[in-house]
């Protein structure tokens, strides 16, 4: 084939695509929801494997959201992160909130048919202490005691901790049967029973994994597939574009580039839902240059979040204005947003650059994961920007388990990284990003403020409230204004669908609940 | 031809006896290079299956676990005494599977496409080099040598992405990517392996066109064909017979040189095209540092580089008569 007649079919294959888009009828969607119909196969596309189900030692995205569908736990959130009963029915939180009891559903069995008992949660808790996983639960548990006969467990703290709660709506708090239904732990991992919506069919841990439906759900008459497959594809192009064909019925992520097409496609539909997960700019506060705070304020009021996320996010995203994300409880993102703790200001930014022992500027090199081009584009605004301050900065992009080296060796300037919270409290993403007694050294910033460490201990034992809320406030207003980071915006969730998939929810933490999802026959 | 077998015995085994001589050096540097290389590069695998989040403590666990605070020529002589030994290239770290098992599941539908691409270079080559040949500087001749060398220019990853956006989405004749679903016809998976094959093809047949041509050309050109036409042999014979063999055989050479290319390109086309072969399972593996598996991938594909150079070499015996002689 000619350069020219290749063109010409390329050109005409691009204007039927667009021709059909044009004249798709917009309302598709929007008047009647077509009544659901139980059965059929959902397949979703996902760019890694799930490799590994043991809910205790896993974490990544990749294995959490596999693990979700098969245990889930007493507590659980809603699509806004707001905490709910699921396999208890209800609980009870004592005075001084060190007693929380909770009550089973009657009748609640594994996918295998088998009871669930409180023992069961009794033996998950703890095998959740005993491995220490990345997801344990951090609360100071005193006593578990389970209640066969009554359906109760009752979990004695020893002292206050208000994120338990929010602790126990994470997977790794899900409940299994108790000695793993008597198979040792590896047998009972490769095709493990819970009470989740799905149970495991065929399960290639480097490739696909295939859902079937749990006959013996909980929620009457769910979930309405009789199969969830997850298909793994490498390449987030070949994604969109089996999307685009039909070939799959949703996928995992949608890049934000590809947002308005998905969403405007008359074969496609864009589920888009806030996050836990916040796209920032962290400082190694032990290099001298950014040790000094003038400097790190200064490079906070030279950059314009609101146009940086417009433009690398297509509009998708939220610039932030403080730490804790709007998904979670007592965010100040809208009172900063209305009152910014450092607003955008080049003359501000000089002045403030002028008190620091770095008039003049200085160089300093931005770590980036190479293949993110959303981050790549971060950099070389953020490198434009301070341009005008004297701050000469290189852009260094490395590959993703090269980058996780070096910044967890201290061996990077500032870099572009994500925090995200695992659970609907603000407590998780405060230890984990500024506290200087953790692992973690505040996010490897190695920021230490006395003021922050004491209202973090505070914030913990304090119950939920007003009282709660202003501590919550008053660390974000510190950070704002100190900034070990910049939070630049909050990430939302982007995933895609054909026309005919409905009644899927998204999670602030990214994952999809399918137990209402159906598809219309093909 | 009833001698020819017996004229045959010896070049084959002196092929077989070289190239099987040369194999365990070639085994043994790659194995060596590839777990040196991979531990030199920055990157902690502990980390990589734990995330961001695991705590110091969590992350020595599972090194030792997974044997990596052993010292490195402990490593080493573990994994080559495995290989040697037993033929065990040991478990992924990170899904626990076997890798020699990983290897097998992927290698059908990798060399499926290796297949595939091999039979349509050669249906693309062939003709569009006979046809230039026939009558050099013609137009057909000056398109066959033009229109090649833009394939040649283009990164194969893109040559993938036009076959997907005008045969796969714009036209819909082939699947976007996959290999077909549980559910699907027998044929499916086959038809699915059109696009990706065609892509190496297309990428790898501009040089083998152009010194098929060339070698047709000169070939004409030879003493021997005006002989063989001054004996009033007929042409389509002499071409047939006598040029396209005379040709055959630097092109066989080529071809067998571009092998590292037809492989290569068949692993970076599966990323394209979303296919779960062996190139999507080494790119898994380098990324998330599962040595192991790196390792098995790099030994079995070199390997079969070794396997198929052979059967080329022995191709080109069993065509070049000189080659068959005692040289």
């Amino acid at each position: 084939m000619t350069t020219t007649s290749r063109r010409a079919v390329v050109a005409l294959a691009l204007a039927a695509t667009l021709g059909l888009a044009g004249c798709a009828p917009a309302a598709q969607g929007d008047g009647a929801e077509p009544n659901p119909t139980a059965g059929g196969t959902l397949t979703y596309g996902r760019l890694a494997s799930a490799n590994d189900l043991d809910l205790h030692t896993q974490i990544t995205a990749n294995n959490a959201f596999a693990i979700d569908k098969i245990f889930e736990s007493l507590v659980s959130f809603d699509e806004h992160g707001k905490i709910v009963d699921w396999l208890a029915k209800s609980h009870e939180i004592s005075e001084d909130g060190l007693t929380y009891t909770f009550t089973l559903r009657d009748g609640l069995k594994y996918s295998d048919g088998t009871d669930v008992n409180a023992t069961d949660v009794k033996f998950s808790l703890e095998r959740n202490l005993a491995k220490e996983g990345p997801l344990m639960l951090t609360a100071p548990i005193s006593e578990i005691a389970a209640d066969d006969d009554a359906g109760t467990v009752v979990i004695t703290l020893s002292e206050a901790y208000t994120p338990f709660l929010s602790e126990l709506t994470s997977f790794s708090a899900g409940v299994m049967p108790k000695d793993f239904g008597g198979k040792t732990e590896d047998d009972f991992f490769t095709a493990p029973i819970g009470t989740g919506p799905f149970a495991i069919g065929e399960w290639d841990p480097a490739g696909d994994l295939n859902l079937v439906k749990n006959e013996h759900y909980w929620q009457d008459g769910k979930p309405l597939l009789d199969g969830l497959d997850y298909v793994f594809v490498a390449d987030d192009n070949q994604l969109l574009q089996r999307l685009n064909a039909g070939q799959i019925d949703a996928i995992e992520q949608v890049p934000a580039a590809n947002a308005e097409s998905v969403e405007k496609g008359d074969t496609t539909k864009l589920l888009k839902s806030d996050s836990w997960a916040i796209e920032q700019i962290f400082f190694n506060t032990q290099k001298p240059e950014f040790a000094d705070a003038h400097v790190r304020r200064a490079i906070a009021q030279a950059l314009d979040l609101p146009g940086i996320t417009q433009a690398t996010t297509f509009g998708t995203a939220r610039a932030a204005s403080s730490l804790i994300p709007p998904a979670i409880e007592y965010s100040a993102a809208d009172a900063f947003d209305a009152e910014p703790v450092l607003a955008y200001d080049v003359d501000s930014a000089r002045q403030e650059l002028a008190k620091s022992a770095f008039t003049d500027g200085f160089e300093a090199t931005m770590l980036i994961p190479s293949g993110n081009s959303a981050r790549a584009q971060i950099a070389q605004v953020v490198q434009e920007s301070l341009a005008p301050l004297g701050i000469d900065v290189q852009i260094e992009a490395i590959d993703l388990a090269s980058f996780r080296e070096r910044f967890k060796a201290f061996d990077y300037d500032f870099m572009i990284n994500s925090g995200q919270s695992d659970a609907p409290d603000p407590n998780g993403l405060v230890t984990f990003q500024a506290d200087p007694e953790g692992f973690s050294n505040s996010f490897w910033t190695h920021y230490t403020n006395p003021e922050v460490t004491k209202l973090m201990h505070e914030g913990r034992t304090t119950a939920d409230g007003p009282e709660r809320e202003q501590i919550y406030t008053g660390i974000q207003r510190i950070l704002a204004s100190d900034v070990p980071y910049i939070p630049v915006y909050y990430s939302p969730n982007l995933h895609g669908t054909t026309a005919k998939v409905h009644g899927l929810e998204s999670l602030p933490n990214g994952s999809v609940r399918f137990q209402d999802a159906w598809v219309e026959a093909k | 031809m009833s001698a020819a077998p017996r004229s045959l015995i010896r070049p084959v085994v002196r092929v077989v006896l070289r190239v099987g001589g040369t194999v365990l050096p070639v085994m043994l540097g790659v194995v060596t290079a590839v777990f040196f290389l991979l531990r030199l590069v920055p990157g902690d695998p502990a980390v990589m299956i734990l995330g961001d989040r695991a705590t110091p403590q969590a992350l020595a666990e599972l090194r030792a676990e997974l044997g990596l605070d052993a010292p490195l020529w402990r490593q080493y002589a573990d994994f080559v005494g495995g290989v040697l030994t037993r033929g065990d290239t040991g478990d992924s770290l990170v899904t626990g599977v076997p890798t020699a098992e990983l290897v097998l599941s992927r290698a059908p539908v990798s060399l499926g496409i290796v297949a595939l691409a091999l039979v349509l270079v050669l249906a693309i080559a062939v003709p569009l080099a006979l046809a230039a040949a026939n009558r050099p500087g013609g137009w057909v001749d000056q398109v066959v040598r033009i229109v090649p060398t833009i394939t040649l220019g283009m990164p194969l990853f893109w040559i993938g992405l036009l076959l997907i956006i005008v045969f796969a989405v714009g036209l819909g004749w082939f699947p976007v990517g996959g290999v077909g679903s549980p559910g699907s016809a027998p044929l499916e998976p086959l038809r699915s392996l059109v696009l990706p094959a065609l892509a190496v093809a297309l990428g790898m047949a501009p040089p083998l066109i152009r010194s098929l041509r060339a070698q047709l050309l000169e070939v004409t050109e030879a003493e021997f064909v005006t002989t063989l036409r001054a004996a009033r042999i007929p042409e389509r014979q002499i071409r047939w017979r006598h040029v396209l063999r005379g040709a055959a055989l630097p092109t066989l050479n080529l071809l067998s040189v571009n092998l590292a290319y037809l492989i290569g390109g068949t692993l970076v086309v599966e990323k394209v095209f979303g296919i779960n072969g062996l190139g999507t399972l080494l790119f898994q593996s380098i990324s998330s540092r599962d040595f192991p598996v790196v390792q098995a991938v790099a030994l079995y594909c070199a390997i079969l580089v070794v396997l198929v150079t052979l059967v080329a070499r022995l191709a080109s015996a069993l065509i070049d008569p000189r080659l068959r002689g005692a040289r």
